[in-house]
């Protein structure tokens, strides 16, 4: 194996970091869901390398149900904002201290 | 092999390059477009990873439908977007995030690199996924794995999708007679 599978495994440990961090540190939601996005791909990219280097197709399945998953999370998500943005006409996650619309 | 090496620390450049803009960037549309940047990556970390029908469908389905509606959403708030990250009250939250964010990917490599996955990560399953694939080609490997190994999931994968598409209806809906 040219690569290492612990190679591929270190990029997506980072990429998972770097969208921990956008999770913490921004308060646009949008930018956190794009965060959230970030992790998931990440995981994807950690569930592609087993699958290729443990040879078994269970990964790849994996990764299919996380893409669905993802674009459940992000409609449902997306709708919650544009939501949350007509009633209060601001989306800043430190003004959003209650769920009443 | 020197040309696959070359390839993956292009790609990990690009991805962790494109990552880092999408949480640093002021504006959410420029972070959008570096989120595309980065899922366009990871389908070539998967192409090199020889599984093409999945990273045909990251392309399709992550940068192309749900990267649109993203767009759409980011677009559509974006004059509030732009003074969201501006004034900034609390700076102190970009260190001490960093230095978690140091200390979570510190760990995490630690395990990969140290740890016993990584090293018997060629042991398994002698011949599943390649044999399949050299066998029935790419996507009919995965079809097969997926409608007869993991057909049960794929269908509470559907009830998943109508209960987001149910719930974006009902989110989205303007209630009459209540006018903001």
């Amino acid at each position: 194996m040219p690569v290492p599978v612990s190679a591929y495994l270190t990029v997506s440990a980072i990429l998972f970091t770097i969208g921990t961090l956008g999770v913490i540190v921004r308060r646009n939601p949008l930018v956190m869901f794009m965060s959230i996005e970030l992790m998931l791909n990440a995981v994807n990219l950690s569930f592609m390398a087993f699958a290729h280097f443990l040879n078994s197709v269970d990964g790849w399945m994996f990764i299919f149900l996380v893409l669905t998953v993802a674009a459940a999370e992000v409609v449902v998500g997306l709708a919650i904002i544009v939501s949350i943005f007509r009633s209060r006409h601001s989306i800043n996650v430190d003004e959003l201290n209650t769920l009443k619309g | 092999m020197l040309l696959h090496q070359i390839a993956f620390y292009v790609l990990a450049a690009v991805a962790i390059a494109s990552a880092l803009g999408v949480i640093s960037f002021r504006s959410a549309v420029y972070s959008m477009l570096s989120l595309i940047v980065n899922l366009m990556s990871l389908a070539f970390f998967f192409l090199m990873l020889q599984a093409i029908f999945i990273g045909t469908i990251q392309v399709l389905i992550y940068a192309g439908a749900v990267m649109v509606l993203f767009l759409f959403v980011v677009t559509m708030l974006a004059p509030d977007t732009e003074s969201v990250g501006g004034r900034n009250p609390l700076r102190w939250q970009w260190g001490a995030g960093i230095g978690l964010g140091i200390i979570l990917a510190g760990g995490l490599i630690l395990a990969v690199v140290n740890g016993s996955l990584a090293r018997d990560a060629h042991a398994v399953g002698a011949d599943g996924l390649a044999r399949q694939v050299a066998l029935h080609g790419n996507v009919e490997a995965f079809g097969l794995a997926l409608f007869h190994g993991f057909s049960f999931p794929f269908e509470i994968t559907s009830v998943l999708l109508v209960i987001a598409v149910l719930g974006a209806v009902v989110l989205g809906r303007r209630i009459l007679g209540r006018e903001e």
